[in-house]
């Protein structure tokens, strides 16, 4: 098969492009007084530092076929699975064990799963064919190795990339045409297993407890949510101004990292919070559009899954910072601080880029 | 090739699945940000703003004549911010170096500035000197740190503090200020609000590790200072009040004494002090109830000042006449029951005397002629039974009986001045309104209320409360009181130069759980002066004084030289003219009359208002007693001897009088005219005398005198 390649849909590409300066400004913005008394550019630097190498990785991703990824699949799929063993014999940080120390840099296996393992549905749910009508000679070496995944990251843990994995490849798999009672048995039995996981941790139990009432828990369980609703509260319409937040002057913690959109919302208001969304309502109308229009069924499925991937962990991050949903623990994509999520949020956003090239343009 | 229809279809399923989820969250953005957005921002407001409270500056107490009594000082006070402390790692320095300035504990200071607060206060109103060393204290340079050019972490403020200039000076009405400077007894409580004036603020808006946020949003709302208040109360004669308590104190060491003096014409207190009292600048270093105002919040059963009231209902009411007769044999019987007078009798008197002599029976049957309506109603014209409304803390109401459970014994004691408690300021009060025509005045004690620049803001004015008695009656009361001075239980009240007005008293204090003390008595003076245009009166209360306890002993003399400084003090001229006071009590010096003859020297004794006691057939004095010299009182008896006794010859005789009913020292000054000796056994008044009355004994003979106790007004509990 032999396609002739066209322009890269710039939609996407200018809409990464915005989120990520959005991103590093609010870095800069929300971390500075954290950091003021010994160097209150470190996050900056490290972010643009980082924003400098996705971006390179992004346009790498563009320039590669992603058909001809094809054969490394495989590969690169069993690496992250043994990436994520390896992250386990790491001192844990905060409780969990999310990263690989190189000395220079830190790596966050979990991350490099994402992708890689929407890289590796795409491609065998492309092969599958009409056994994906079948639960256990179909699907059922999937679900298999899916739980595993999940199961390891659980071990780190991490519910939060677990459960965007989880969904990813729920939709996926739903889109490859899963039957409606298999999507059922799967929808049933994930939910019981978050809700066994949440029952056996007391931390995920105050979690929720802080998610149903804040108000009653406002010194504990429900202090982060409350800070975070007080940010965007004093945010109001316009905003109090870029740099003007005052909940990240140490009363909002992860200001800069997963609760960085409620910093976002105090400083640029409601309108600054609603294009956000808007930015990301873009993103997912212009990738799933990929899907319709590619000429393959792998690319039509990494499409769906990249874009799944990131427009669903947006969707939790903002949903958890405005109180929708409990506190889970993971970024907001292309602003966040996080090397790792922007490094493989950016390849993603390359490969669709590249499948963007052999969409047939309107 | 392409993708299946189904599988576009599926996509575009999720696709607006996702849309969907995300306008959902939207949604809750315009609930959160926008709905919701002024509470949340409000809330996380009063989160990060603290309100530091900028004090007013509290008003100054003034006395009449503008005089400080209480004013407000600026200090420092030392605060820690442990935070700062902390950053700077150099806290055990800091402790130490504070510890050694304010001669504290250094462990202590450490715990203090360390301690897990955003503020802390270290010591408050440091004097000048070691807050001026604090201010100024640095950390050395060292081998880690550099040198500092203050104490990190370590902060002053300016407060006021409340400054008593007089110390112990009216202490008991001023009350005090605590530390936070708020009011806390007496005016300082009871203009509190006038006094500390509106509290500004500062708004610190601060972040969430105890820090003040670099050019962070700070509000000031500046505070209103307090307004100064004026009293009524003169320092000057404040000052004479208070000198004579001293007196009292160290003369009869009682538990209690008070005194209070009013301009009757206005109801202004002019000076009122008591003891025990306290220093307002350390009011801890004072028990609690040296702070308390008790002619004000302490009520007692007055005894015989208070036939003041009994006479001028009556005399309103017109069932008494001056120069009613009345007898009093040592009691008078009512309802069954004896209430006995102070002396074994007075025999028959006229009502005028009858006051004079405190004479209770004249008093028991003066009130049983009001009838019980006659007499509440005066009680309560006089304002008993309710508080005077004066702008002092704590004021007690005072206890009438109900009037539906008086009965005639009942009224019989109120009379003299018993069973009914009231406050000392009631009293003095409804006294102030005999002295004032008859017009009840609201007591004050605050003149005007100017703001800190001394613009007039209020002057509170005299307050007429009602008319009780006539002005007629008043003026008849007040030249009975006047009697009772010149004459009567008053005496040694009078004031040379003055005419002063006045009632003695000594009631038998009230044991808790019923009945009268036989050993605790409350001496007191009620008084006016002058008689014919009253400028103050005056109330002193001396309560359990050791050894003497009349009221005439332990209060009249306080009140004669209260009078006395304070009418010289307010420039009120003498009224009686100087030969007048030459003549007047005490001060008639005798003359020689030896070797004069009898019929001159009768003359002479006449001319000065002294009377002449011849013993002996000559026509020549040959010796007179008392000696010349000698200072008399006015109609004092003269023995002239016309012939000087012979050797071995029958001796001279004189006729024994009578002394029951009077103390000692009357009896000193009448037997020594007469020549004679004592021997006394007992205290109190003289009850039985042995040679009995009327009989001669020979001059130089002893004379044996029993003492009671049983004296001027001290009444004896009812019998059952």
């Amino acid at each position: 098969m032999r396609l002739k390649k066209g322009e890269p849909d710039l939609w996407i590409f200018f809409t990464t492009m915005l989120l990520l300066v959005i991103g590093i400004v609010m870095v800069f913005s929300a971390s500075y007084y954290d950091t003021l008394e010994n160097d209150p550019y470190f996050y900056l630097r490290k972010q643009l530092m980082w924003a400098a190498l996705s971006f390179v990785a992004m346009l790498v991703m563009m320039k590669i076929d992603y058909f001809r990824l094809k054969p490394y699949i495989n590969f690169i799929f069993a690496v992250a699975f043994i990436l994520l063993i390896v992250v386990l014999f790491y001192e844990p940080v905060q409780g969990s064990r999310r990263w690989i120390k190189l000395g220079f840099i830190n790596i966050q296996p979990s991350e490099i799963m994402k992708l890689s393992l929407v890289l590796f549905l795409a491609k065998k749910l492309s092969e599958i064919g009409a056994r994906i009508k079948h639960f256990f000679t179909g699907i059922g070496p999937y679900l298999l190795l899916l739980g595993l995944v999940g199961g390891l990251i659980m071990l780190e843990p991490d519910l939060g990339t677990t459960l965007v994995i989880a969904g990813t490849a729920c939709v996926l798999l739903i889109v490859a045409g899963l039957r409606l009672r298999h999507f059922f048995v799967l929808a049933f039995s994930g939910l019981a297993v978050v809700g066994a996981l949440i029952l056996a941790d007391l931390n995920r139990i105050n979690r929720i407890i802080g998610f149903l009432d804040p108000w009653s828990h406002a010194s504990k369980e429900g202090y982060q949510l409350i800070n975070s609703l007080y940010a965007l509260g004093s945010g109001g319409l316009f905003g109090m101004g870029l740099g003007n937040s005052r909940q990240k002057l140490d009363y909002l913690p992860e200001q800069n990292t997963d609760f960085i959109y409620a910093i976002l919302g105090e400083e640029l208001g409601f309108i600054g919070a609603f294009l956000v969304v808007l930015l990301f309502c873009l993103f997912a109308w212009r990738g799933y559009r990929l899907a319709l229009t590619c000429p393959d069924l792998f690319g039509s499925f990494l499409a769906v899954g990249i874009t799944t991937t990131i427009v669903l962990q947006a969707f939790i991050n903002m949903g958890v910072v405005t109180g929708l949903l409990p506190i889970t623990g993971i970024g907001l994509p292309f602003i966040s601080y996080g090397g790792s999520s922007l490094l493989f949020s950016m390849s993603g956003v390359g490969i669709l880029l590249n499948i963007s090239r052999y969409c047939s343009n309107p | 090739m392409s993708v299946p229809i189904k599988i576009k279809k599926r996509v575009a399923g999720i696709l607006f699945f996702m849309t969907l989820l995300l306008i959902v969250l939207a949604g809750r953005l315009v609930w959160v940000q926008l709905v919701k957005g002024e509470e949340l921002r409000q809330k996380a407001f009063a989160v990060r703003f603290r309100n530091v409270e900028v004090k007013a500056k509290r008003g100054t107490i003034y006395d009449a004549q503008g005089k400080p009594l209480a004013i407000s000082i600026s200090t420092d006070s030392f605060y820690a911010n442990p935070a700062e402390v902390k950053r700077s790692k150099r806290e055990k320095e800091i402790a130490q170096k504070v510890a050694e300035i304010l001669e504290l504990e250094p462990d202590k200071v450490l715990q203090q500035i360390t301690k897990e607060q955003a503020f802390v206060w270290i010591k408050r109103h440091v004097p000048e000197e070691k807050a001026q060393k604090l201010k100024t204290a640095k950390l050395p340079a060292t081998a880690e740190f550099t040198a500092t050019n203050s104490l990190p972490g370590i902060k002053s403020v300016e407060e006021p503090e409340r400054f008593y200039p007089k110390g112990q000076l009216l202490a008991n009405v001023l009350g005090f200020a605590g530390i936070d400077h708020q009011g806390l007894y007496g005016i300082e409580k009871s203009y509190d609000q006038i006094l500390s004036g509106i509290s500004g603020t500062i708004m610190v808006e601060y972040d969430n590790r105890g820090q003040e946020i670099p050019d962070a949003l700070q509000k000031y709302i500046p505070p209103h200072d307090g307004n100064s208040i004026f009293l009524t109360i003169d320092e000057t004669i404040q000052y004479i009040v208070e000198r004579e308590l001293d007196g009292i104190m160290q003369l009869h060491s009682p538990k209690k004494a008070g005194i209070v003096v009013m301009e009757p014409k206005t109801g202004r207190v002019l000076a009122m002090g008591m003891r025990p009292a306290f220093d307002p600048n350390n009011y801890n270093d004072f028990a609690q109830v040296n702070w308390k105002n008790f002619l004000v919040s302490d009520v007692y059963e007055p005894g015989s000042t208070f036939k003041t009231v009994t006479m001028s209902g009556a005399l309103d009411e017109g069932v008494v006449n001056v120069n009613d007769r009345f007898y009093c044999g040592g009691f008078v019987q009512v309802g069954g029951r004896k209430v006995r007078c102070w002396k074994a009798s007075h025999g028959s008197q006229s009502f005028m005397e009858g006051v004079q002599n405190s004479c209770n029976p004249v008093f028991v049957t003066v009130g049983l002629r009001s009838g019980k309506d006659v007499f509440y109603r005066y009680l309560h014209g006089f304002g008993f039974g309710k508080k005077t409304g004066i702008d002092l803390p704590g004021e007690a109401t005072g206890i009438l009986l109900s009037k539906d459970k008086v009965q005639e014994i009942h009224l019989a004691t109120m009379s003299i001045g018993q069973t009914n408690a009231v406050t000392p300021l009631q009293l003095l009060t409804a006294f102030a309104a005999m002295a004032n025509e008859g017009k009840l005045m609201k007591p004050q004690i605050v003149k005007e209320i100017r703001d800190k620049e001394g613009k007039l803001m209020r002057t509170i004015e005299p307050e007429v409360v009602r008319q009780v008695i006539s002005v007629e009656t008043a003026q008849q009361v007040m030249s009975i009181l006047e009697s009772v001075v010149s004459e009567g239980t008053g005496k040694t009240a009078y004031v040379e130069g003055y005419r002063v007005g006045g009632k003695t008293g000594t009631a038998q204090k009230i044991i808790p759980g019923g009945g009268y003390s036989t050993s605790e008595y409350i001496g007191s003076f009620l008084g006016v002066a002058p008689v014919n245009d009253p400028r103050m009166v005056c109330l002193v209360v001396v309560d359990s004084p050791e050894g003497m306890y009349y009221g005439s002993q332990v209060a009249a003399p306080a009140f004669r030289n209260i009078v006395r400084d304070t009418l010289r003090y307010l420039q009120v001229p003498a009224q009686i003219e100087p030969e007048k006071i030459a003549n007047n009590l005490h001060s008639i010096e005798l003359p020689s009359l030896v070797d004069l003859q009898v019929s001159e020297a009768v003359k002479i004794l006449s001319q000065k208002k002294l009377k002449a006691d011849i013993l002996g057939q000559g026509t020549k004095v040959k010796a007179q007693l008392p000696l010349a010299g000698t200072k008399v009182v006015e109609g004092s008896k003269v023995v002239l001897y016309t012939s000087v006794p012979a050797a071995g010859a029958e001796p001279e005789t004189v006729v024994v009088p009578d002394f029951t009913g009077k103390n000692i020292v009357e009896v000193k000054e009448e037997v020594k005219m007469l020549n004679l000796n004592f021997d006394i056994q007992g205290s109190g008044v003289v009850s039985r005398q042995e040679p009995e009355p009327g009989q001669q004994v020979p001059l130089g003979s002893t004379i044996n005198l029993y003492l009671e106790t049983l004296s001027e007004d001290v009444l004896y509990p009812i019998g059952p």
